[in-house]
């Protein structure tokens, strides 16, 4: 009988949820418009007035405008950029360190795994907001701040959950197998055991992005996040004053882009880990 | 059903009930407090709002005059003005006989005693005291001979000795006192009509102990027997006030505004003062709506809905009789340069440029509706030094010539300029303000960068001087320009007042001179020339005069805007009748 990699069955049960596929598409739309604008092909001009302050929208400017007069839409979709940014660096910054750590933790125990236990035990104890805030007053504010503000705060789950999937794995058969036929440490645990346990790290990837974008809200919120750049934070901050006087599209403008991002991402990662979680397999 | 029409009923019931409740027998003023109250203890009144409600309590020896403008300082519990001698050093007061504080179990049979000149020691000794820590001790802090050493030996002590003389503080008699300065210091008699200075009762003081300050005991003339940390706070008419009489003259055309009916009664004129402790500006819009207010301060984001066009009032408030009063505020803001940075402190042009580049009356009408006054310069109107004829050439939108002193400052479109960051609070208006500021310096070529802090990061920056630019306003202390011009002279920069760090020896020389100088034609012209000065030079982008609405009932009377507010409330009064009529419209 010819049987499926994990990968490509996977993505046959995937391709079967049509609410993971729209979500998926949304997603992967969400990129797009962020590549665009990073690459200065779409929304360059967000500063530029466009019409009068405060303007409804209309045909001519779907979003309104903001109170100096430049396009909402603009901005949200130069807001788009910095949320998914700061989703990928985020990210790119927390994988690898959990992983590494938790992979070592997990699979050579003894005082390894007192430290690194203890090391995600002390962060995690400590209100994820707190900790945000004052990474980013140490490191001064902007945008890379809040990258790596964000990626060192957000290794701590996958860090736990890897370091108990590889402590399971370690026992199994095949790597005793691999140990029978000589392969060392590194092989056992590179060659071998990561890539049966590296479904977690993409189900864990999907939720903590989300996660990453709305702490950049808050962070931009609170004035402690983008600087001179829009980002949704800011115009909700905005908008916080203006909604008195009627003024309602910048919310609506930044709320809506990230109630679609992160309700895909949401109903993706659900996906997504009924695809790949050999144990949910069947359900 | 049958439930829901009685909880109907019930709502209808409870809102007439409401309406109803008012009280038309007594006088009553309603009043609302933005912010809450940090205590009546008067050395630690460092804040508007708590300075307010101690005011109604406490009194000091000065306060400034209800109708007259400019604000003038007319004696309050003193008998008159001090006579001070030759060498401007020493003052001698004469205090009012057969003042009283209010009944209080601190006293022998808990009914008050008499005001005596030690009473008046006691309080600017409190001040001074190691033990207490007081906010307001700046304000006499090196001024008062052998006070400050007082205050360094008693530091040692377990328990502060009151019953040493200072050299400085002297009593005459029971109701005469000298008090001896170390150098001159012009604007002591102000600092003697701050909060800081109200006076207190050592029996008071020493029978609360620790909760002294929920426990107002003054010579003032309402009473308040226990602060309670509510939200409400009552005070009733203090039935010991000695003879106080409503002024008879004000400024110019007050009598046709009524402000001098009352004119020769006895105060305070209501019986009780109701002040509600609302921090949020939708309850206290509404609030003011439904007449549980008589006096109100529009927010901002309200302005609109109270205001049509700024400046006409909104018809639906007119019809109930309510009045519209804009105030000028004696305040000015500012972007500071840090003359510290050679980038700025070599380079006149460039400072000009950038003032010139910004958009004002465009900014008035985002920020503050239309209704600020551009500033010229650093003192605000309604101050001497303030000329309304003086233009600063630089306080206009001019991009052409911008464009002009910046190529001559050596940045042609901005060429070689790095980007300059302004520091400023965390606060959404204040990050706007600096976004429509970099809009509008990107059109000469200059990149502006914004800088977030919270209060005390931003306070913590421009002391270390490691900032580029940074906006701010002043406000006030004193109705003396002196507190403005301070903030450009040399030995104030940082960490003091001078965050700009401007130095100008000219400029100095000056002010030295005329910080020294009591009120007088020539200290004006001292000042005006220094305000004229510094214009041309631009050590700072000057912002604007802010102004601030206020909606009162119709019924309120003899309400006038004052800067110094604190003791306003005993002159003001509740027209019975007409809230009687007006009240069926709400």
């Amino acid at each position: 009988m010819k049987t499926n990699s994990l990968w490509k069955d996977a993505f046959i049960r995937l391709s079967k949820d049509k609410l993971a596929l729209v979500s998926l598409i949304i997603v992967l739309t969400y990129f797009f418009v962020a590549i665009l604008s990073a690459l200065g092909l779409i929304a360059s001009n967000w500063s530029q007035e466009v019409g009068a302050s405060n303007l409804a929208p209309s045909m001519e400017h779907f979003f309104g405008t903001d109170i100096f007069g430049r396009s909402v839409l603009l901005k949200v979709i130069r807001g788009t950029q910095v949320a998914m940014s700061v989703g990928v660096a985020a990210s790119i910054i927390a994988i690898p360190i959990g992983v590494l750590l938790g992979a070592l933790a997990g699979y050579f125990g003894g005082w390894i795994d007192d430290f690194v236990t203890w090391l995600y035990t002390t962060f995690s104890s400590v209100p994820n907001i707190m900790l945000l805030i004052s990474i980013t007053l140490i490191l001064g504010k902007g945008i890379f701040a809040v990258y790596i503000a964000l990626g060192a705060t957000s290794w701590v789950t996958l860090c736990r959950l890897i370091r108990g999937e590889v402590m399971k794995h370690k026992e199994r058969e095949y790597v005793q197998a691999a140990g029978a036929i000589g392969g060392g440490h590194f092989r056992k645990l590179f060659r071998h055991i990561l890539p049966n346990v590296s479904h977690i790290i993409i189900i864990n990837t999907s939720m903590q992005f989300q996660i990453a974008i709305k702490s950049e809200v808050i962070l931009s919120y609170l004035g402690l996040g983008v600087q001179g750049e829009p980002s949704w934070g800011t115009m909700i901050d905005d908008a916080k004053l203006e909604l008195v006087r009627g003024v309602w599209w910048q919310l609506a403008g930044a709320t809506v882009a990230m109630f679609f991002i992160l309700l895909a991402f949401n109903i993706l990662s659900d996906a997504l880990r009924d695809a790949l979680d050999p144990k949910l397999k069947g359900k | 059903m049958k439930s829901l029409v009685l909880v109907l009923c019930g709502i209808l019931f409870m809102s007439l009930g409401c309406s109803k409740d008012r009280n038309f027998d007594e006088r009553e003023l309603h009043l609302i407090s933005p912010e809450k109250i940090s205590g009546f203890d008067p050395i630690h009144v460092s804040d508007m709002y708590s300075g307010n409600e101690s005011g109604k309590v406490y009194e000091g020896l000065f306060e400034f005059h209800p109708l007259k403008r400019p604000y003038e300082l007319m004696p309050n519990l003193a008998e008159s003005l001090p006579t001070v001698s030759e060498d401007g050093l020493t003052y001698t007061f004469k205090i009012k006989k057969g003042v009283l504080f209010h009944d209080s179990p601190a006293f022998p049979n808990g009914k008050g005693r008499e005001l005596k000149s030690e009473d008046v020691l006691y309080s600017i000794k409190r001040l001074a005291d190691p033990k207490l820590q007081a906010k307001g001790w700046w304000v006499l802090d090196d001024r008062i001979a052998g006070l400050n050493e007082w205050k360094e030996k008693n530091a040692a002590l377990d328990a502060s000795n009151y019953a040493e003389e200072i050299e400085g503080l002297k009593k005459i008699d029971d109701h005469t006192f000298a008090i001896k300065l170390k150098k001159p210091f012009p604007q002591f008699l102000y600092a003697l009509a701050m909060p800081y200075t109200f006076i207190v009762a050592k029996e008071a003081v020493e029978h609360f102990g620790k909760e002294f300050l929920n426990h107002p005991v003054g010579t003032g003339p309402f009473i308040l027997p226990v602060f309670e940390q509510t939200n409400r706070i009552v005070y009733t008419k203090n039935p010991t006030f000695r003879e106080k009489f409503y002024p008879s003259e004000g400024e110019e055309g007050d009598d046709k505004l009524g402000l001098l009916a009352d004119a020769g009664k006895k105060i305070p004129l209501v019986d009780k003062i109701i002040v509600d402790i609302i921090v949020e500006a939708q309850p206290k819009w509404l609030s003011f709506q439904k007449a549980k207010a008589d006096l109100f301060e529009i927010p901002k984001d309200f302005f609109d809905s109270a205001v049509v066009g700024g400046k006409e009032l909104a018809p639906d408030l007119k019809s109930k009789g309510i009045r519209l009063f804009a105030n000028a505020q004696l305040d000015t803001t500012f972007f500071a340069f840090n003359n510290d940075d050679m980038l700025f402190k070599t380079n006149k042009k460039l400072r000009q440029a950038i003032s010139l580049s910004w958009n004002r009356e465009e900014a008035n009408k985002l920020f503050y509706n239309s209704s600020a006054v551009q500033a010229q310069s650093v003192i605000p109107p309604g101050l001497g030094g303030y000329r309304k004829e003086f233009k600063n050439p630089y306080v206009k939108y001019d991009l052409e010539q911008a464009k002009k002193l910046l190529a001559e400052a050596g940045y042609p479109g901005g060429k070689g300029l790095p980007a300059i960051t302004i520091q400023t609070r965390n606060e959404t208006v204040a990050r706007q303000i600096i976004e429509h500021f970099a809009k509008n310096l990107e059109k000469i070529g200059v990149t502006i960068k914004v800088g977030m802090n919270t209060w005390p990061e931003l306070v913590n920056k421009v002391t270390k001087r490691q900032h580029q630019m940074y906006t701010m306003a002043w406000g006030a202390d004193y109705p003396d320009a002196e507190n403005f011009l301070g903030l450009l002279y040399c030995p104030n920069s940082s960490p003091g007042s001078n965050g700009s760090n401007y130095c100008n020896p000219e400029f100095d020389a000056l002010y030295k001179a005329a910080t020294i100088l009591q009120d007088s034609p020539e200290r004006t012209a001292m000042y005006e020339k220094m305000n004229e000065m510094v214009a041309m030079e631009n050590p700072w982008v000057f912002g604007f005069h802010r102004t601030k609405f206020y909606l009162s009932q119709a019924w309120l009377k003899n309400y006038k805007f004052m800067e110094f507010n604190h003791s306003q409330f005993q002159y003001l009064s509740v027209d019975l009748e007409v809230k009687k009529e007006l009240s069926k419209k709400f």
